[in-house]
């Protein structure tokens, strides 16, 4: 875990209330298709209510949302903010989305009441999602939200839930308790 | 300060005495359910990491239910793979197509979902669980990682605790209490916000079976709601000890449980609902939608999919036709209730009414692998939802009522109160032996 950056500075990049997550967030079609390439997906974040961020933002660049951020229940477009490197940040979502954006292995907090009055849309922010600590560079402001539950933070530092998966599997059959019927059969 | 019912349960499934909603916990379930529409990307998933072999399969159920028919060369081929699935991971409960039913009904009828019981599963109306007071959790493709490592993370929801005072005006049913919620939801008549909630019904209960429990159960999960829970009753609890498989301890919230909120419905003077096109929300009582014509109804899914809801449909087309302008399907939810179909006289109502009766499971409910809608047609049914859609062609239009109303509706031949057909008495008392 010593790679992951829990700290994220980057430019805020601010949205209100009940951002939709098909054609708010990603277009439609790439919720409707299934598509799960990270390197397909990031080029098309934010793609239908602001053409051009995907190739405008940079790593480290945090999103900050009101209520109820992406909802609709599906989470496709988390897959293409991780691959860009970027952090979420909002005031609710709904709880099927939050489960997507972990399960993509995506750094947000989801519990921060008020966050959008705390900055404006360009500032310099930095966020540290492990520990909950938020500062406003621009406007000489910190505070602290509730951090991400310890529990899912090894989940999102090794990459979200395929990627824990494989990890958790590594794990579990290089140990010496494992019996042997539990490893995966030889291949042919 | 007490427990809530979800606290009690996730406390003793994850081992963390006194947890408290909002905690993030790992729970051990005692079954894990996976459908047969997810089956293929949860297996893909895991043999690309070398994973076959699955944490606990003598607790796993694999159900079919939302592709039956197969209806296409592509349903046969998942259906191949999901036996072959089935075999390579030793599940413990397997129910191919054609055996034991829709998996959120069957399991409660027959013993093996139970008072108390917490249980993982892909699909979003595992909620059902509640109407025997058992929890069954919504995780998607995420059951990928409680098959391989018998557990994954939940928050435990808050609960909200809605008291339904009064009762029921007979040619009313608990699908109409759904549908009435869902638009007080909506309007935020009521001021709430389901999302990770466990809705907790109180208050006049006793005048609901098993099946009137199963229907309250639907529509609050439309609305978002992790769970449902209705406190199980005396008859409940004897029905479910009469068909348990295995031993279980009911639980309850306590009386000074901390509930996030609190609400009272009274549900005396309700009236008959209609969800118009678009979801629950959108409901209306029955007199704003009158004389709708439609061309299809649907009578099943797993909110009204009980042995309760085929003798609902019996006593309104007994001795009558459906219209010849509508096709009409009747969907049992489980293999159990097509054999006292047969063995009460139900199915012969049905044949000889017209409707047409298909095997247990999900019907057109699932995205209408069978019985679509064509473009520009109308449809009434007892889905769970009405999204656009969902029933094939994107510009149908698709009414959601009770079964009373359905069934009213197919004969009438266009959307019509069903207080106004008479029901037959002998089917309709039958209902309160359904279960027990």
């Amino acid at each position: 875990m010593v790679d992951f950056h829990w700290n994220l500075r980057g430019t805020c990049y601010l949205l209100g209330d009940d951002v939709p997550h098909a054609d708010g967030v990603i277009p439609q079609r790439f919720i409707i298709d299934r598509e799960t390439d990270p390197d397909v997906l990031k080029r098309h974040l934010f793609e239908l209510t602001d053409p051009g961020f995907a190739s405008r933002c940079k790593p480290g660049d945090i999103i900050v949302a009101g209520r109820n951020f992406g909802v609709g229940q599906k989470s496709t477009g988390y897959i293409a903010m991780r691959a860009l490197g970027l952090g979420v940040i909002c005031e609710s979502m709904p709880t099927q989305g939050y489960r997507g954006a972990i399960y993509a292995g995506l750094r947000v907090l989801a519990h921060c009441q008020g966050v959008t009055s705390m900055c404006s849309n360009g500032d310099d922010i930095e966020v540290n999602f492990s520990s909950g600590s938020f500062t406003n560079h621009t406007r000489g402001l910190t505070t602290n939200w509730r951090p991400m539950p310890q529990s899912l933070q090894d989940l999102v530092a090794k990459g979200g839930g395929e990627a824990w998966l494989s990890a958790w599997w590594a794990e579990t059959t290089s140990s010496l308790d494992v019996p042997l019927s539990a490893k995966p059969e030889a291949l042919p | 300060m007490g427990y809530t019912a979800i606290e009690k349960v996730l406390s003793r499934t994850a081992s963390r005495l006194g947890a408290r909603a909002g905690e993030v916990v790992h729970p051990v379930p005692d079954l894990i359910m996976i459908h047969d529409g997810i089956v293929q990307s949860s297996k893909v998933m895991l043999d690309k990491i070398g994973i076959r072999r699955l944490s606990t399969p003598e607790k796993v159920m694999m159900v079919s239910d939302h592709d039956v028919l197969y209806g296409s060369a592509k349903a046969a081929e998942r259906g191949s793979f999901n036996r072959k699935a089935a075999r390579e991971w030793k599940v413990g409960h397997f129910f191919d197509a054609g055996e034991g039913g829709h998996g959120h009904i069957f399991p409660m009828e027959d013993g093996r979902v139970l008072p108390g019981m917490f249980y993982f599963d892909n699909d979003t109306h595992a909620t059902n669980a509640g109407a025997v007071g058992a929890f069954g959790m919504r995780l998607g493709l995420e059951i990928t990682s409680v098959l391989a490592t018998g557990t994954t993370w939940i928050e435990i929801p808050q609960s909200i605790r809605i008291f339904l005072k009064g009762l029921l005006q007979p040619g009313v049913q608990a699908r109409d209490i759904g549908f009435y919620l869902s638009r007080l939801i909506k309007s935020y008549a009521l001021p709430i916000n389901l999302d990770n909630r466990v809705v907790e019904f109180a208050g006049d209960l006793e005048q609901f079976g098993l099946g009137e429990r199963v229907a309250l159960c639907s529509s609050p999960t439309e609305m978002r709601a992790a769970g449902v829970f209705i406190p199980p009753s005396e008859k409940i609890l004897m029905y479910c000890n009469s068909q348990a498989k295995t031993a279980f301890t009911p639980v309850y919230s306590d009386d000074d449980a901390e509930f996030e909120s609190q609400h009272e419905i009274k549900i005396s003077n309700l009236q008959p609902q209609i969800a118009l096109p678009g979801g629950v929300g959108n409901s209306v009582d029955i007199s704003e939608a009158v004389g709708t014509r439609v061309d299809h109804a649907f009578i099943g899914s797993c909110g009204s999919g009980m042995y309760e809801d085929l003798l609902t449909t019996a006593s309104i087309l007994k001795g009558r036709r459906v219209s010849p302008e509508v096709r009409l399907f009747i969907v049992p939810g489980s293999q159990r209730s097509m054999r006292k179909l047969v063995e009460e006289g139900l199915m012969q109502i049905f044949v000889e009414a017209g409707a047409m009766v298909l095997p247990p499971g999900c019907g057109p409910c699932n995205d209408a692998v069978v019985g679509p809608l064509a473009s520009g047609e109308s449809s009434i049914s007892t889905a769970t939802n009405s999204n656009t859609g969902r029933f094939g062609a994107r510009d149908a239009r698709l009414y959601l009522g009770s079964p009373l109303t359905v069934a009213a509706s197919a004969v009438a031949g266009h959307i019509v109160d069903p207080r106004s057909f008479a029901a037959d008495e002998a089917l309709t008392h039958m209902k309160t032996s359904a279960y027990g």
